[in-house]
């Protein structure tokens, strides 16, 4: 249940770690997993490594993005009476096509997004749940 | 009307007709008082309907036991899950749930929602460095097998483990308990076959 104001991690290599929802797209309530949103920058992914990560980074604070939600702290239930809730809510940032951004995913991502047609988000991810 | 004359009447002139006497609750019949008279109702009251409790008893113990025959012809799945067995699966044991489709997923049972057929069990996992939570209908087709990984030692004192999604007790990745558990059931299954064929190289 993401909404207006809520804080979300960012789990791909696009350059930010937190970002915050603005708007969910298409849907007048609150988004869930599959859904999309348009987030902005709140913190990047850190500078250990000086120059060559903040080089790597295609997005900075401040920037307004698309994102897909992929992990939702909410409960999400199945056709075949199963549920599923993961431990913090995880999106992935997309352009206005529905492209992703990053190249890599590091985490787990739901099997929601198959439904959604998300597959290339979904043939990213290293697990899907 | 010519039967209510002779009894003494409490209040109007016109006694009831026969057909509208209502019944008397009254246990004791007193010899004076003809059957089915009662002096304190002068108004017609219907014939109290059969009770719908013995014509139409819970259809739902039933149905379940119906659906279950279906769903689990051996009972097995009912026994792992039965409160009066001792070996039952119990609330703090690890349990891998093996889908239909899907990878297994193993956690640790926090709860189990005793409901007939959607009888669910709660178990928390971690997926790559993620708290996972997941419920599973234990008569769904979809779950082909539900298997007991590792077995708490001691009665966990509460009924919901929903304290164990704290850090403090948070069990966290169960991988290196499904590992075990493994490596004892192929052990145990390929007992006295030694270090031939398949057991070379096999993978936990």
């Amino acid at each position: 249940m993401i909404q207006l104001k809520s804080i979300i991690n960012c789990i791909d290599n696009s350059g930010a770690a937190l970002v915050e929802c603005a708007m969910v797209v298409g849907r007048k309530g609150a988004a869930r997993i599959g859904d999309r949103i348009v987030v902005v920058v709140q913190k990047d992914r850190g500078n250990a490594d000086s120059v060559g990560v903040s080089q790597a980074n295609k997005v900075r604070r401040g920037d307004m993005r698309h994102a897909v939600i992929v992990r939702t702290k909410y409960k999400t239930q199945r056709r075949d009476g199963s549920v599923i809730r993961f431990d913090d809510n995880a999106c992935v940032l997309i352009n206005k096509a529905g492209d992703p951004v990053g190249t890599r995913i590091n985490g787990v991502v739901a099997e929601e997004l198959r439904r959604k047609k998300w597959s290339k988000i979904l043939s990213m991810a290293p697990m899907h749940a | 009307m010519a039967t209510t004359s002779t009894t003494p009447s409490l209040s109007s002139a016109t006694s009831p007709p026969p057909s509208m006497r209502s019944i008397s609750t009254s246990s004791t019949g007193s010899t004076t008082k003809p059957a089915g008279i009662s002096y304190h109702r002068h108004f017609a009251l219907p014939p109290p309907l059969p009770s719908v409790r013995h014509t139409h008893p819970d259809p739902f113990p039933a149905l379940t036991v119906k659906q279950l025959a279906v769903l689990d012809p051996t009972g097995a799945r009912t026994r792992l899950f039965d409160r009066t067995q001792p070996d039952a699966a119990k609330v703090g044991d690890v349990l891998l749930v093996t889908t239909r489709k899907g990878e297994p997923f193993a956690g640790v049972c926090l709860s189990i929602r005793h409901r007939g057929v959607d009888t669910a069990v709660l178990l928390r996992g971690q997926l790559m460095r993620v708290g996972v939570e997941m419920w599973h209908k234990i008569y769904s087709p979809n779950v082909v097998a539900i298997d007991i990984v590792w077995r708490r030692p001691k009665r966990a004192r509460r009924a919901r483990l929903t304290y164990m999604r704290h850090p403090k007790h948070d069990m966290g990745s169960v991988t290196h308990l499904v590992s075990a558990w493994k490596k004892e059931r192929h052990s145990m299954r390929n007992k006295g076959r030694g270090f031939k064929g398949k057991t070379v190289g096999a993978r936990f």
